[in-house]
C-alpha cells in the first residue's frame, strides 16, 4: 500500500489547499492520506541499517570550495555532519533561520557610530568535535577567513564584509563587518558551516577534506565514500545533541531515474528523493508498493519565464504584460504537477522559503485576451496575415530558451506555444545546454525568453543578484552578475539593497514588499510554477519525515528508525 | 613480431598527441568548466576562477601546459571535482574492464558456438531460429534490454512472489560494504553482463556463421572430405581454427571500442566506468579527465588493433607481418 502526503504551507495555503492531497490520491488510485504536519510511519525501534538512492554524487567534500557547489552532497555529507549557526526551521512566520544548537541563543547584533555592524556568537559550552576537541571561537575565525581570504572560494558573499573576527574566549567569536548586511545569518550557516581548525589550520584544508573527512561536529560522521558507488554515515558518538537512532545510513548514488525507482520497489533502497522530472512523475503515478510519498509544494525551487527586457519584442512594459495575459499558468502547473497535487502558480520571484517576504503581486496576470488585445492594439500593434501581433513591420516572433533534454521544460514550452500562439505570439523553441545557455547566451543576451529555476537554499531573499542594475553582465564587467533579463528598474536597486543591508528585519520585509510591487508592474519575467518536493520512503522507515527546503529531506536523518 | 608490435606503437603516438589536441580544442569550445558558477550569486567568482585555472590563456597554450605536465607525470587536475585525473581514470578503468572482460569472454564463446552450429545447420530450423534471435538481439538497446531484466529478475521475484530479495541485483558490482569475487559480485555481475553480451553474441555469432562458412566450403575442407576424414574432425580441426582468425580479430577490436563504449550499460547499472566517468566530465567541461580519458581509450583501441593484427598472424600462417 502507497500512502501519499502532501506538507501544507503558510495558513492561507493551508486552508486552500486542503482537500488537494485527497484528490491527488484519488488521481493517482493510492490511499492512506495524510494531510497534516510531518509524516511518522514505521517502527519506532532504534538500531538498523538503511540505504538510500542518490541521484546525484557531489564532486568533492570540501565545501567552501568551487568544486563543491552540488545540492547533494550539502543533503548527504555537510548538513549531518557539520555544525553551523543557524538552522533553518519551519516558524510561525513560515521558513526562517534559527540559532541552532551549536549557539547558546540568537547572537548579539549591534552597530557602531561608524556604520560597522558586530556580530557576537556565543557557543554551546557542550560542542565538541568528533574527537572530543570543542568547537570554540577559533573555528569561526578560521572557517571565515579561509572563505574572505581562499582563492578556491565557491561563494564569498557576505564574508568580503567581515573586516575581522575575533575568539575573545574559548566560546565565544566576534565578527565586524565593514558594513551593515542584512543576510548576516547566513554567516557560518547557509552554503558554509563551521569548520575544525585544530585539524585544518597549517594543513592541505582540499586534500583532508575533499574526498570526504573523519571528523564531525554533527549527529552523523563519514564512515566511508566510494567514488561513484555510495556514501556512508555513522552516528557521532560524542555530537552533544540528539544522537541517531539508526546504526548506518548509506547513500547509494544511482543516477538513472527508472532504475532508481526499481531499486525502491525490489527494496535495495528504502527511500528516494527523486526530482520531480516527468519520468519519475509516471513512476509515481504507476504506483510503487509499501512505500510513502511525501510532497512538499514549498519549496526553495522556482521555475520562471525570464525575459530579456531589451531584446524585441519584450523591450516594452506594454508587450510583456500582454505576454503575462496571454499564459495561462495555472494551466502549465496542472499539466506539470496536477499528479501531486499541486495546481497553484508561483506569484513571486521570491519562493515559498521566502514567504515572509513575497507577496502575491503577479497573481494579477490571469490569462486574459481581451486585455492582451487592448494592450497590443494601444501600443500600435496589429495582427497580420498570419494574427500575429506586428509593429512598423516587425512581427512578435521570438524564441524561448531553456535546457535541451528535459522533458520537463520541453513540455512546458510546447503549452506555452500553443497558449501565446492564440494570444498573437509567435515563439519558436531553441533550447541549448545548460553550460551554453549560463556561460554564453543569458550573460550576452543572446535570448528573448528563458525557461530556468531560480533556487533559494536559504530563508533570506537574494532578488538582489537576478534584479539589481550593477548585477547586469557586460563586455566592461567580463559578463559577470546574474541579472540576465537585463532589466533597469528606478528605485528597485535602492529597495534591494535595504533588504541586503538592513538588520531591522521590520524593515527588511516592508522593502521587499515594495520591491515586490515594481517587479510585477514591470515584470522582467513571470514566475510560472514552485517545484515541489518529493521524498519517497518504504513502509518500513520511520520518522518524523519531512522535507525541509533548505537543507533537503535527511535534515532530521538522526530521528529515522527502521522497522 | 616484437619489431612489428613496437613500430605500430610508435605510429600511433603521433596519432593520439594529434587527437589529444583536437580534442583539447573541441571541448573547449563546446564546454565550459565554469558552468556551475555561472548562476553564482557572488559576481566575482567566475574571474576569480579564470585566472586560478588559466582559462584566459590561449587554448594553444593550455593545451601545452597540459602536454609538459604529462611528461613530467601529472595526468592534470579534475576541475570538476579537483581530483587527480590519474586516479580518477584508474578508478573507472577496473569496473569497465570487468564488465568487458567477463563480456567479452561469455560472449565470444557463446557466439562462436551459435556460429559455428548455424553454419553447419545453414538452412535448417536451429539456424533460421538464430537468425531471427540475432537480429532481434542487434536491433534491441541496451536501455531497454537492461530495465527489462531489471524488472524481470530484479523487482517481480520481490513484488510478484514475495520474495525477500531478489536474486539478481541491479546497482553497481557489490552491495554496500562488500567486495571481491563472491556470490555477492556474481548476484550483481550477471544483469550488466548479459545487457552487454546480448548485442556482442548477436553481432559476432552472425560473424561467426559467415566466416565458418567459408571454411567450410574452401577446397581444404572438400579435400579433408573427400578423404574420408570424419565430419566433427573437420569441423573441429580444419574449418574451425581457419574460421578462428577473422572472428578474433572482430572480437578483438570490438573488445578496444568498448572499453569506452559502455555509457548506457553503466548508466542503468549504477556501475561508476569509463562511460560515466566520460557523461560526467562532458557535462563538466572537464578536459583535464577528458584528454588522459581519450589518450587511454585510444591506447586500448591500439593495443586491442595490435592484439588482433598479431592474433591473425598466429592463427593463419600464411599472414606476414612486416
Amino acid at each position: 500500500m502507497t500512502s501519499f502526503t502532501r506538507r501544507p504551507g503558510s495558513p492561507v495555503e493551508r486552508l486552500k489547499r486542503a482537500l488537494l492531497p485527497a484528490a491527488a490520491a484519488l488521481a493517482l488510485g493510492i490511499s492512506g492520506c495524510s494531510a497534516q504536519g510531518t509524516s511518522d510511519s514505521g517502527s519506532s525501534a532504534s538500531g538498523g541499517e538503511i540505504v538510500i538512492g542518490a541521484e546525484q554524487e557531489p564532486d568533492c567534500a570540501d565545501w567552501i570550495a568551487t568544486c563543491a557547489a552540488n545540492i547533494w552532497g550539502s543533503y548527504i555529507m555537510r548538513t549531518p555532519t557539520l555544525p553551523k549557526a543557524f538552522d533553518t526551521r519551519e516558524t510561525d512566520d513560515g521558513w526562517r533561520l534559527v540559532p541552532s544548537d551549536l549557539l547558546t541563543g540568537e547572537p548579539e547584533v549591534e552597530i557602531t557610530a561608524d556604520g560597522k555592524q558586530i556580530i557576537t556568537y556565543s557557543i554551546n559550552p557542550d560542542a565538541v568535535w568528533s574527537d572530543g576537541e570543542p568547537i570554540t571561537g577559533e573555528d569561526f575565525v578560521y572557517t571565515g577567513l579561509q572563505v574572505r581570504d581562499g582563492d578556491d572560494i565557491f561563494d564569498k558573499t557576505g564574508y568580503t564584509l567581515i573586516e575581522s573576527i575575533e575568539a575573545p574566549d574559548e566560546k565565544t567569536a566576534v565578527v565586524t563587518m565593514s558594513e551593515q548586511y542584512g543576510l548576516w545569518r547566513i554567516l557560518f550557516s547557509g552554503d558554509f558551516q563551521v569548520l575544525p581548525k585544530h585539524i585544518l589550520d597549517g594543513n592541505d584544508r582540499a586534500a583532508i577534506m575533499k574526498d570526504g573527512y573523519d571528523f564531525s561536529g554533527g549527529p552523523w560522521k563519514i564512515d566511508s565514500w566510494v567514488r561513484g558507488t555510495s556514501v556512508t554515515l555513522v552516528p557521532n558518538e560524542n555530537y552533544w545533541g540528539e544522537k541517531p537512532k539508526l546504526d548506518k545510513v548509506t547513500f547509494q548514488f544511482i543516477t538513472d531515474t527508472a532504475a532508481a525507482f526499481q531499486a525502491l520497489k525490489s527494496g535495495q533502497v528504502q527511500a528516494l528523493y527523486p526530482t520531480p522530472q516527468l519520468d519519475a512523475l509516471s513512476q509515481i503515478e504507476a504506483g510503487v508498493p509499501n512505500t510513502n510519498i511525501e510532497v512538499d509544494p514549498d519549496t526553495g525551487n522556482s521555475e520562471a519565464i525570464w525575459i530579456n527586457n531589451e531584446a524585441f519584442p519584450f523591450d516594452s512594459v506594454t508587450t510583456r504584460q500582454a505576454l503575462a495575459y496571454s499564459i495561462d499558468r495555472p494551466a502549465i502547473v496542472e499539466r506539470l504537477y496536477g499528479k501531486l497535487g499541486v495546481s497553484e502558480a508561483q506569484q513571486s520571484f521570491l519562493s515559498p522559503l521566502n514567504a515572509a517576504f513575497g507577496s502575491d503581486e503577479f497573481s494579477r496576470y490571469t490569462r486574459d485576451l481581451d486585455k492582451v488585445d487592448e494592450l497590443m492594439t494601444g501600443d500600435g500593434w496589429e495582427k497580420n496575415g498570419d494574427g500575429i501581433w506586428a509593429k512598423a513591420g516587425q512581427a512578435a516572433e521570438f524564441r524561448i530558451t531553456s535546457h535541451a533534454g528535459n522533458k520537463r521544460r520541453e513540455l512546458t514550452e510546447q503549452v506555452l506555444q500553443a497558449q501565446l500562439e492564440e494570444a498573437g505570439f509567435k515563439m519558436t523553441i531553441a533550447n541549448s545546454s545548460g553550460a551554453e545557455i549560463f556561460s554564453k547566451l543569458a550573460p550576452e543576451g543572446d535570448f528573448e525568453l528563458g525557461l530556468w529555476t531560480i533556487i533559494d537554499t536559504v530563508p533570506e531573499p537574494t532578488l538582489s543578484a537576478s534584479f539589481t542594475s550593477t548585477a547586469i553582465p557586460s563586455e566592461a564587467n567580463g559578463y559577470s552578475g546574474i541579472n540576465f533579463v537585463r532589466t533597469n528598474i528606478p528605485g528597485l536597486d535602492d529597495l534591494l539593497t535595504t533588504v541586503d543591508r538592513s538588520v531591522d528585519d521590520d524593515e527588511r520585509i516592508a522593502a521587499s514588499l515594495e520591491a515586490e510591487k515594481l517587479i510585477a508592474a514591470n515584470i522582467p519575467g513571470i514566475p510560472l510554477a514552485t517545484v515541489p518536493n518529493i521524498l519517497m520512503t518504504n513502509d518500513r522507515i520511520g520518522g518524523p519525515l519531512q522535507i525541509n527546503p533548505s537543507e533537503g529531506p535527511f535534515w532530521n536523518l538522526e530521528k529515522w528508525t527502521v522497522g | 613480431m616484437i619489431a612489428y608490435a613496437l613500430r605500430r606503437l610508435l605510429y600511433s603516438i603521433p596519432v593520439v598527441i594529434v587527437g589529444s589536441f583536437l580534442l583539447f580544442w573541441a571541448v573547449r569550445l563546446a564546454f565550459d568548466p565554469l558552468g556551475k558558477l555561472r548562476q553564482s550569486q557572488d559576481p566575482t567568482v567566475v574571474a576569480r576562477e579564470i585566472e586560478r585555472l588559466g582559462l584566459d590563456r590561449s587554448i594553444p597554450e593550455q593545451y601545452f601546459l597540459w602536454l609538459k605536465g604529462l611528461f613530467s607525470g601529472s595526468w592534470g587536475v579534475s576541475t570538476r571535482t579537483g581530483g587527480d585525473a590519474m586516479q580518477m581514470i584508474a578508478g573507472a578503468a577496473w569496473p569497465t574492464l570487468q564488465l568487458i572482460f567477463w563480456g567479452v569472454l561469455i560472449g565470444s564463446v557463446i557466439a562462436l558456438a551459435v556460429g559455428v552450429y548455424s553454419a553447419v545447420n545453414q538452412y535448417r530450423v536451429g539456424d533460421y531460429i538464430f537468425t531471427g534471435a540475432s537480429y532481434i538481439g542487434i536491433a534491441l538497446p541496451a536501455f531497454w534490454f537492461g530495465l527489462l531484466l531489471i524488472q524481470i529478475f530484479g523487482v517481480w521475484p520481490v513484488q510478484a512472489l514475495g520474495a525477500k530479495e531478489p536474486p539478481l541485483y541491479f546497482v553497481g558490482l557489490h552491495s554496500v560494504g562488500d567486495s571481491g569475487l563472491n556470490f555477492d559480485y556474481i548476484r550483481h555481475l550477471v544483469l550488466p553482463v548479459v545487457t552487454l553480451t546480448i548485442t556482442l553474441v548477436a553481432s559476432w555469432s552472425r560473424f561467426g556463421r559467415a566466416s565458418m562458412l567459408d571454411a567450410l566450403s574452401s577446397d581444404y575442407v572438400r579435400t579433408a572430405r573427400a578423404k574420408g576424414v570424419p565430419r566433427k574432425r573437420v569441423i573441429a580441426h580444419h574449418a574451425l581454427r581457419n574460421s578462428m582468425a577473422p572472428f578474433i580479430t572482430v572480437v578483438l577490436l570490438d573488445a578496444g571500442v568498448l572499453f569506452g563504449g559502455l555509457v548506457v550499460t553503466e548508466q542503468i547499472f549504477s556501475i561508476p566506468g569509463m562511460g560515466k566517468l566520460l557523461l560526467d566530465s562532458l557535462q563538466a567541461g572537464d578536459v583535464y579527465v577528458l584528454l588522459p580519458w581519450m589518450a587511454v581509450v585510444a591506447v586500448a583501441i591500439i593495443v586491442f588493433n595490435l592484439l588482433a593484427d598479431l592474433s591473425y598472424a598466429f592463427l593463419d600462417p600464411r599472414v606476414k607481418l612486416r
